[in-house]
């Protein structure tokens, strides 16, 4: 797994973080994990294709998904329902954008697919053997996790 | 409230229409969102939709007129993402016309303009300030 990756993904959820939702990210511990799994109730997955292929997971608590929406829409989010899941799949999928565009800097072409948004608990079993790579990430509002599952073609 | 200060543009008449932008979409969303039973509201949701969608094409046309008068270098890339927008939204509802406004599909639109007009009016408007500032014109 590259530095460029993780920073493209890094840097584009910083961006996006701020501009969306007026939160600071700072990146906390890193992780290799086998498969893409979490334990926590949001996860959003995006397919990448092109240069790299694989997916990336962001992973949410409920209570800091109800707070990231409520937030952007200003008004009180009481469940995940499907208004609350599709803004957090529209943010991953953006966040996943701009991080297409950082990639182009390091000479990767890439897109990604429409976001799919799994609540509840999630465990791929398809890549089971394979390693994926976690970056713990820590906002005033609670803790989230992005797993980055990438190989070059 | 939706609209945030630092969406602001800086140009009178585009910050006016903004505001008004964020608070029908707010309008829209809390009407989705509360807990009244979905039949009962389905009239009202689908009366804002559409006062919104007359609302972002109203807008729209002001905000190009704007960028023609002030010769803004980008206009013709901000132009097509409102055309994309604008076809998105219209595809998206002839398809709750002809699927049947579930809630569920309403919520998903609400959501996606939501996100869309924060992250546009957040980061690709601001530019058109940030322009007329560079000119030396009052934003």
């Amino acid at each position: 797994m590259k530095a460029e990756y993780i920073n493209s993904f890094y840097s584009a959820t910083q961006d996006v973080f701020k501009l969306m939702l007026d939160l600071d990210v700072e990146r906390g511990k890193l992780d290799v994990v086998e498969g893409l799994i979490s334990s926590k109730e949001a996860n959003v997955i995006l397919g990448v294709t092109g240069d790299l292929k694989g997916s990336i997971l962001f992973s949410f608590t409920k209570s800091m998904t109800l707070e990231m929406v409520k937030i952007m829409a200003g008004m009180e989010m009481n469940e995940i329902d499907n208004f609350v899941s599709s803004a957090l799949g529209e943010v991953a999928n953006i966040v996943g954008g701009n991080a297409i565009t950082n990639l182009t800097e390091y000479n990767y072409t890439c897109d990604i697919v429409p976001p799919q948004v799994i609540i509840g608990e999630y465990r791929s079993l398809s890549m089971a053997n394979e390693k994926a790579l976690v970056i713990s990430m820590n906002t005033d509002i609670g803790e989230f996790s992005v797993s980055i599952f990438l190989t070059e073609k | 409230m939706m609209w945030k200060e630092k969406y602001r543009v800086g140009v009178g008449l585009i910050d006016s229409q903004h505001i008004e932008l964020f608070s029908r979409l707010s309008n829209f969303i809390q009407i989705v969102q509360n807990e009244n039973d979905w039949d009962e509201k389905l009239d009202e949701v689908k009366e804002t939709m559409a006062f919104m969608q007359e609302y972002v094409v109203f807008h729209f046309d002001d905000e190009e007129k704007y960028m023609e008068q002030i010769d803004y270098p980008h206009i013709e890339l901000h132009k097509k993402i409102h055309k994309d927008f604008k076809d998105s939204i219209n595809d998206y509802v002839n398809l709750l016309q002809e699927g049947g406004f579930t809630e569920d599909k309403i919520q998903e639109l609400g959501a996606k303009l939501m996100t869309w007009l924060i992250m546009h009016v957040g980061k690709m408007d601001q530019q058109i300030g940030e322009y007329v500032k560079e000119k030396g014109g009052q934003a």
